[in-house]
């Protein structure tokens, strides 16, 4: 049997203090994740300063669990992959200053992983074997990304989105309501007690191409609210959720016939939705392709898939140099 | 022995190496704001200079502000991370500490002033006793303008060191019994830190690594704005 190969893992590009121990790219032997989700809740959403403030507190001690909960030592770990883009800079800059440091003291190779490639991995962590082509939905707080995965670092960008990323949305509107933060999960939830059907809200460039916008969908939420204020909070939440899901489900089934591919791939932190969820696996029933929804913890962020990602790039790219710093607007790595 | 400083807390960061021989090796670079570029590479350098292996470190000391937030968090993240890594103990020391302790001999009432952007200072007042200096007033942020109101009143002669002295020398300039230590004292060193831990190595002045709290003094914007609709 060839060796096991480990890698750590480190994640805190946004709220998330997170480290993983992976071995050969999808066996998760730990996976921690300190979440300030509460620390941000009284201020709507994401405080840099904050967020960075925490980091620098959890690192330490979210790196020596992930060693402890996978049961190994520091000459067990082959590669130290960590996010360096794209994010907060302040909050990426702690898990990169870390990374790189144990990569120094402990003589173990520095991984340097993009985030966005990383959502990507999360499916391969309970599904090493997923055949390619895949279409992927990236959807989360930041990104709307429609991605056709044809190998391992082969990407094409089908499509993003032009202004609000689909969680951005789903946070706008639950602000709007006063329904708190995040939006996501609050609004999911909401949605499950109303009727999709209730209010028809418009499906912007359905139909056209492969590129998103939310900002416009948000705006006619907020009109109809205000025009209709007796309408049931939870009937609005079901029907905004509906045209949201609507949009992205149309354009992600259109990409997989287009460009034949065996499946469909939810990625990121809207892809913890449960009608997204639902809908995905009912179309791939329908079209008879392979649907794919990894479990919830993978969808947001973690950081398994950085390690998952980060084995790939190990093998494809060799380590990154220790004067490597952090971009926070990296660009996917798409060649199209 | 032998203990590894780490300083980010202002435009320049730094490592040092050296124990009881004083220190063995330093690098330091202010240009870009390069900070989590050039500090991991700056561990090896050093070391590689003072002929040390990592596994002779037998503490880390680090700069815990205040200072520039982001700079200062990559200083305290690297050096909690290579402590721990090592399995070793960590040292803190104020930046204020330290500018205070690059003039250590001065027989004015030292007050190292680092610049803290948005138009105000960090700072805090020291006095020379033997064997090092003594800290007599709490650190604070303070707007210029405030700082000099305040040292104009002291009937004692002042030496300001740091950055935030050189910023705005037009305003602390204008006090006759103010005096400046000039811009080649300008960064806290992380020389100085080595000097100024290894006494308190000598004595197990030490904690676990995630017992460093960095000394920020200045609230996040957005809990300032928390706090008033809190209150109001
Ligand atoms: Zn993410």
């Amino acid at each position: 049997m060839t060796k096991r190969e480990l890698i750590l893992g480190i994640e805190t590009s946004c709220d998330e203090t997170a480290a993983a121990v992976v071995a050969n790219g999808h066996d998760v032997l730990s996976n921690v994740v300190s979440s300030q989700i509460d620390i941000h809740a009284r201020y709507g959403g994401v405080v840099p300063e904050v967020a960075s403030r925490a980091h620098v507190e959890m690192m330490t001690p979210v790196i020596a669990q992930a060693m402890v909960e996978a049961g190994v030592d520091k000459d067990d770990i082959d590669a130290i992959a960590c996010t360096v883009g794209p994010g907060l800079i302040g909050s990426l800059l702690i898990g990169v200053s870390s990374a790189k440091a144990l990569s120094l003291v402990w003589d173990k190779p520095f991984v340097a992983v993009n985030h966005l490639e990383a959502h990507l991995y999360s499916s391969f962590l309970e599904e090493p074997d997923l055949e390619l082509p895949v279409v992927v939905l990236l959807v989360s707080g930041g990104h709307t990304m429609l991605i056709l995965m044809e190998g391992h670092g082969q990407y094409r960008l089908l499509g993003e989105t032009l202004d609000d990323a689909a969680g951005e949305a789903y946070d706008k509107v639950a602000r709007y309501l006063g329904l708190g933060y995040p939006g996501g999960p609050i609004i999911d939830k909401m949605a499950m007690d109303g009727d999709p059907h209730a209010v028809k809200f418009p499906r912007a460039m359905v139909n056209d191409g492969y590129d998103f916008s939310f900002s416009g969908l948000k705006t006619s939420v907020v009109n109809y609210v205000r025009k209709n204020p007796d309408v049931a909070d939870v009937d609005i939440a079901a029907s905004f959720q509906e045209a949201v899901v609507d949009v992205l489900l149309t354009k992600a089934r259109r990409a997989v016939k287009e460009f034949g591919a065996t499946g469909l791939c939810l990625a990121g932190g809207v892809a913890a939705n449960s009608s997204l969820r639902e809908r995905t696996l009912d179309l791939a029933i329908e079209d008879g392709i392979k649907g794919f929804v990894p479990s919830r913890s993978m969808c947001t962020d973690n950081a398994a898939m950085i390690a998952a990602a980060g084995w790939w790039r190990f093998h494809s790219d060799g380590p990154a140099s220790l004067d490597h710093g952090a971009d926070s607007s990296l660009r996917f790595p798409s060649y199209a | 022995m032998l203990i590894l400083g780490i300083e980010s807390a202002t435009s320049q960061v730094g490592v040092a190496v050296g124990g009881h021989e004083g220190v063995l090796a330093s690098a330091h670079s202010a240009r870009d704001r390069r900070h989590a570029e050039n500090l991991t590479p700056q561990i090896r350098f050093v070391c590689e200079q003072a002929r040390v292996e990592l596994s002779e470190i037998g503490c880390v000391a680090v700069d815990i502000g205040p200072g520039l937030f982001t700079g200062l968090r990559v200083g305290i993240a690297s050096a909690m991370a290579v402590a721990h890594g090592l399995g070793v103990p960590m040292i803190g020391v104020s930046s204020l500490d330290l500018g205070a302790f690059a003039v250590e001999h001065s027989r004015r009432l030292i007050v190292p002033c680092y610049d803290a952007r948005r138009g105000e200072v960090f700072a805090a007042q020291y006095r020379s006793v033997p064997g090092g200096v003594q800290r007599v007033s709490e650190p604070t942020v303070a707007t210029p303008d405030e700082l000099a109101a305040e040292l104009m009143a002291m009937s004692e002669d002042i030496l300001m060191v740091g950055d935030g002295s050189e910023r705005y020398r037009d305003v602390f300039g204008a006090i006759s019994h103010i005096e400046f230590a000039g811009t080649s004292l300008q960064y806290p060193s992380a020389r100085s830190l080595v000097e100024l831990s290894h006494p308190k190595a000598l004595r197990e002045e030490f904690v676990a690594p995630n017992e460093i709290v960095p000394m920020y003094l200045r609230l996040p914007d957005a809990e300032i704005n928390w706090k008033t609709r809190a209150s109001a």
